[in-house]
């Protein structure tokens, strides 16, 4: 044993308290671990959202729906990264789908995320930007962009009234399919941890909804704060209604992910059963600053509060886009420590229910805190590159003449 | 027909790309996958083929009896001669050129300590003492024979 890892395990061990057990001292599941359902969440969250107009007809938020699905590609896109990079063989990650073990919830998730990416998403983003997609294959005067644009037509540059009629019908199906299987996709992530019979801080069969509920108000708040942000750098007016509706909705995912967790939480409080007093331990102790303080005051409460006024009461527009913005960025953060508090809280005690270890991030390792942030911030780099490649705003002045 | 070219061709596109897959699986799968497990049943072949460290304390009598017979006789008759002195299927192989290792007189104390320190994980029934305390300075096999520590 090398005298550095000595002075590790000794720093680290100073920070345990009670009792665990030895296998407990280090946590496996890290940071990284946090970002993956945190990203999952937003896809699910943004195809939800964009799944209202084409399924519930909800027109008014028309303007979101492109951006929604791109939102939704971006991060689906990077979605696995911090898997792999947490796993760090990324040459094995193919195998899961050469050698299927299907009784294995993990193993049989590849397939969903293949399904949900190339069946649903890229089919329903091209098919919606098919016409477009021709258009440009032909105007376009940089090359490799028109080369991109030739490509996805794969050949066929037919946009008669009937083609375009016969896409959106398809389009509507897919998305028909599409919303179980992005509910699947996130609702797994959750039932991942639910099913964790050894673990009383997951286990429970809501934890699907849980984290599904969860995944639309952050889906929802980062599609409407992009979708501002788009509006503010473009130079163009954010269109009102479209965002009364979206902030409705985020209200609405907001208040039944907070119920559903407090109803949760009440009814594990009211068991009290042998675990509790840990847990309430763990809440009181290390959560109490990412939970109380971050997940309920600040990322549900505050935003249900703003979000709420603006229903209430009949705010002027400037008040409402800052409550909107701010209710986004708020529960964002919340969401994010909703998470944390579910995979890093779930590791800091000791399955003796007797002691507590700790989690000390690395900085520049693997697994640390720097490739979080990359792997945090790369989607949106992939979303600018998919902004240029489709730009959304162009549908307006496109197929649907009736602005409503 | 003419306005569902574009979806026949996708379509088509779907169908090669999972040819393609299945084509690829074909090649990727080992030959032995899944015979008798979900797993490659010549791993198990392979691991046999491996080079063994250990040899266990069954080899051991044949050529040093006394350790053997003291150890069988005292409170280590549940520890394996290999826990003390390291991994020997080499040794049992060739015992002239390969020299096992044994606990230094100096180094004896932190040696038995590794076990018999005390700590409040360990059973309370099990031996051990606070090296601190117990006859520090001396080494530990002074008084407890390793072999038939008593
Ligand atoms: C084939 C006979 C043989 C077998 C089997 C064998 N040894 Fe040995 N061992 C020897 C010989 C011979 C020596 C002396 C080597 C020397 O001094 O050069 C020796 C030396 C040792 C020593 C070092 C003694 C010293 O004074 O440094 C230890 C310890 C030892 N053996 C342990 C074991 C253990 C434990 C096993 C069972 C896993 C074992 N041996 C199996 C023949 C054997
Ligand atoms: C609890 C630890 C321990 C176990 C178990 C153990 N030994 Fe030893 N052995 C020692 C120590 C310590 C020494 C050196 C000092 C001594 O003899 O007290 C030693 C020395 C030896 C020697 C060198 C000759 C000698 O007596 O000094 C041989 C040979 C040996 N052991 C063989 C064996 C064999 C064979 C077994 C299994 C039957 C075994 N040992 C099990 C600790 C152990
Ligand atoms: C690999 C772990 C291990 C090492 C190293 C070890 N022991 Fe032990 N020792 C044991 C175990 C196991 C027992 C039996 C405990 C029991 O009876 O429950 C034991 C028992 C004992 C006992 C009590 C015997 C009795 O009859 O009650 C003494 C004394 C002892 N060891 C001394 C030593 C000394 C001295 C050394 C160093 C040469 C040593 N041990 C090294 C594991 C170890
Ligand atoms: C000066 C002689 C002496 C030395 C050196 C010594 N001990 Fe002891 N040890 C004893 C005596 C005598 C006892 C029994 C009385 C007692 O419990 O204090 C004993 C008891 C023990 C017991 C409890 C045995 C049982 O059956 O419960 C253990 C374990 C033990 N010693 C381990 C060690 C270890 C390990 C070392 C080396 C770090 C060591 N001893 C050094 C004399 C010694």
């Amino acid at each position: 044993m090398n005298d550095s890892y000595l002075e590790t395990l000794r720093a680290a061990l100073a920070q345990v308290s009670g009792f665990i057990y030895p296998n407990e001292l280090e946590l496996q599941w890290s940071i990284l671990i946090v970002l993956y359902p945190y990203i999952t969440g937003l896809v699910a969250g943004a195809f939800i959202l964009a799944s209202l107009e084409r399924v519930f007809n909800v027109k008014s938020v028309k303007p979101t729906y492109r951006l929604s699905l791109l939102v939704a590609l971006a991060f689906l896109l990077i979605a696995p990264l911090p898997l792999q990079v947490h796993l760090g063989h990324p040459e094995r990650a193919f195998e899961i789908f050469m050698t299927p073990n299907t009784s294995s919830a993990m193993a049989m998730f590849g397939f969903v995320y293949i399904w949900y990416l190339m069946v649903v998403l890229l089919v329903e983003i091209w098919l919606d930007y098919r016409r477009e997609i021709v258009l440009w294959s032909k105007s376009e005067t940089f090359w490799p962009k028109r080369l991109f644009y030739k490509l996805l037509t794969f050949g066929v540059d037919n946009i008669s009234p009937r083609s375009l009629e016969i896409d959106e019908k398809i389009g509507r199906a897919l998305t028909v399919i599409g919303l179980p299987s992005a509910v699947l996709l996130h609702g797994y992530v959750g039932f991942i941890f639910g099913s964790i019979k050894a673990n009383p801080w997951w286990s429970t069969p809501l934890m699907p909804i849980i984290f599904l509920f969860s995944a639309m108000a952050s889906g929802i708040a980062g599609v409407l704060l992009f979708y501002m942000f788009l509006c503010w750098l473009r130079d163009e007016p954010i269109d009102m209604p479209c965002i009364d509706t979206v902030a409705k909705f985020f209200l609405t995912a907001l208040i039944v992910a907070f119920s559903l967790e407090m109803l949760e939480t009440l009814q594990t409080a009211y068991e009290a059963e042998e675990h509790f007093d840990i847990i309430a331990l763990l809440v009181e102790g290390k959560l109490y600053f990412s939970m109380i303080f971050v997940q309920i005051l600040m990322g549900s409460l505050t935003p249900m509060f703003l979000l709420g006024l603006a229903q209430l009461f009949d705010l002027p527009e400037k008040v409402r886009k800052v409550f909107y913005g701010a209710s986004a960025v708020l529960s964002l953060v919340g969401i994010f420590a909703m998470r944390w508090n579910v995979v890093v809280g779930g590791q800091f005690f000791s399955k003796s229910l007797r002691g507590f270890t700790t989690y000390k991030m690395e900085f520049a390792g693997r697994e640390g805190l720097l490739s979080a942030i990359v792997l945090a911030i790369l989607p949106l780099f992939v979303l600018a590159g998919l902004l240029y490649l489709l730009p959304p705003w162009g549908e307006r002045a496109g197929k649907e003449s009736a602005t409503s | 027909m003419k306005d569902i070219s574009h979806l026949l061709r996708v379509a088509g596109i779907f169908v090669l790309v999972v040819a393609g897959f299945l084509v690829v699986r074909h090649f990727m799968v080992p030959k032995s996958f899944g015979e008798v497990g979900h797993y490659r049943a010549d791993a198990v072949d392979e691991i046999r083929a491996l080079k063994q460290h250990y040899s266990g304390d069954a080899a051991c009598p044949a050529c040093h009896k006394g350790q053997s017979q003291e150890k069988a006789q005292g409170g280590h008759r549940g520890v394996r001669c290999e826990s003390c002195h390291g991994a020997l299927q080499e040794h049992v192989e060739q015992p002239k050129s390969v020299k096992p290792g044994k606990p230094k007189e100096s180094e004896m104390r932190s040696f038995c300590g590794r076990c018999h320190e005390k700590s409040l994980s360990k059973p309370p029934k099990f031996p051990q003492q606070n090296l601190k305390e117990h006859n520090p300075g001396i080494a530990c096999d002074q008084c407890h024979p390793a072999h038939k520590p008593q």
